[in-house]
């Protein structure tokens, strides 16, 4: 790995904080749609059992929101065609987005989750299952929604799209993430099944480069 | 050969001469097969006369899967050889492979009521096929969602291959995980455990479903090298 990968991050970086707003609308959807889940159950202890599919299924779509940001306006202002002209090849551009944007996701959810703690009425310990959850998954996850926001940068109704297109490929990361928090939370989880998160994120790493390359490709055609 | 018919028009004149033979060969296999689903084969010990849903349900599956692996292989050439055929058959297939994937789930639910005493289970075999549905119906999406046609099918092609990570764990789910549905009963590697007046009909069935999959998806690759063409006419009519 080369200096210019890392310029290349840090330019991501500072594109990012530099649109605060994205971690604004992010947060602020984020905080909202857990509080809907919360008013539509008159009982909190119900919400308390499905705090993590809660918690997963407003990220995903919270994640799905924001990326749409960091691939349109590139393509729009043509810097994703600059980037390329300069020399820097389809995979760097696509894993410095997707460390950026990890950032981005992560540093918000850390801030939030005393709120998660005090909404879902959770232990300490579920906070702590839940928090190593989110570290080990958020990077397939970001991954996996770059590619999604690539796949309908050049097109009107992007959105709809976007969601049905990559959905099913959140299916198998939800089934195990959330398994994993609920062994967790048992006390029967072994610390090294966490790792299958990490397995995960080695099958989507490469998956999501090779697609990224062919799709850029295809855009600067 | 392959590259011979690269040529859509010369492939669209083969498919003249083949689809209707081949579609004459699905129905004799279908109402030959259907006789011996029904007359032919006896009821299950165990199961009684709901097993004769497994003629259906059973071919169902393997096309569900053999038609995405089509799909894959297409793309895969599409994108390697920039080969036009190859977009053509794998836009053609995926609505097609959606059908058999739904017929798969509906009479599996069926078959699953009074099996297993409900219609549906949230079991590793039958969420992956479901899985396998949202991505035919994805890949459908795709395809008809831009404008240029040739992008569609670079962008459907990519997804395509994604997808394959699928195929495996539909194959092999019922190994990996507990499952309620059953693990295979005919393998490549071992003798069936399945009686030959069952296996008789199944097999009469699957070559029927086969030869009706090769006419429907002539006839759609028919439809989508005529379309093609009158898009080509329509530019040059603007054009000039």
């Amino acid at each position: 790995m080369n200096l210019d990968f890392f310029k290349l991050v840090k330019r991501e970086i500072k594109i990012m904080l530099k649109n605060f707003s994205i971690i604004y609308s992010f947060s602020t959807f984020f905080v909202v749609a857990s509080l809907i889940f919360v008013f539509s159950v008159n009982d909190i202890s119900y919400v308390k059992v499905f705090y993590k599919s809660i918690v997963w299924i407003v990220l995903i779509f919270s994640i799905m929101l924001v990326s749409e940001n960091f691939l349109n306006e590139d393509f729009n202002d043509g810097s994703l065609k600059e980037l390329q002209f300069l020399g820097f090849s389809e995979e760097s551009i696509m894993v410095s987005k997707s460390i950026a944007m990890w950032i981005m996701i992560m540093i918000p959810m850390l801030f939030l989750m005393p709120l998660v703690f005090i909404f879902f009425q959770i232990t300490l310990y579920e906070l702590k299952g839940l928090v190593i959850n989110l570290f080990l998954a958020t990077p397939s996850l970001t991954l996996i929604s770059i590619l999604s926001s690539l796949f309908s940068v050049q097109l009107k109704r992007n959105k709809i799209i976007q969601f049905v297109i990559i959905l099913p490929f959140f299916i198998p990361m939800i089934i195990f993430t959330t398994s994993t928090g609920t062994l967790f939370e048992s006390h029967n989880l072994k610390e090294n099944q966490f790792l299958i998160l990490i397995g995960i994120f080695f099958i989507t790493l490469p998956v999501c480069l090779i697609a990224g390359r062919l799709i850029m490709r295809e855009i600067n055609k | 050969m392959i590259f011979s018919l690269a040529n859509p028009l010369r492939f669209q004149r083969l498919i003249e001469k083949i689809e209707p033979i081949t579609l004459n060969i699905a129905i004799i296999l279908l109402l030959i097969g259907l006789f011996f689903c029904f007359f032919g084969s006896p009821p299950d010990y165990l199961q009684g006369e709901t097993v004769r849903i497994m003629y259906i349900h059973v071919p169902c599956a393997w096309f569900s899967l053999m038609i995405y692996s089509i799909i894959a292989l297409c793309s895969i050439f599409s994108i390697v050889f920039k080969h036009t055929l190859a977009d053509l058959i794998s836009r053609s297939c995926a609505p097609i492979g959606a059908c058999f994937t739904l017929a798969t789930l509906l009479s599996g639910s069926i078959w699953g009521k009074p099996t297993w005493g409900t219609w549906w289970v949230w079991d590793a075999r039958l969420t992956s096929e479901l899985v396998l549905l949202v991505i035919y119906l994805g890949l459908i999406i795709i395809n008809n969602a831009y404008e240029d046609k040739s992008k569609a099918d670079r962008y459907s092609s990519i997804l395509a291959i994604i997808g394959i990570i699928n195929l495996p764990i539909i194959k092999w789910s019922v190994d990996w995980w507990s499952t309620l549905h059953q693990p295979a009963s005919i393998s490549k590697f071992s003798s069936p455990s399945i009686d030959s007046s069952m296996l008789l009909p199944l097999f009469i069935m699957t070559f029927s479903f086969l030869f009706f999959f090769i006419s429907i998806l002539l006839v759609r690759v028919r439809g989508e090298i005529i379309q093609r063409k009158i898009e080509v006419i329509r530019f040059n009519r603007m054009v000039s």
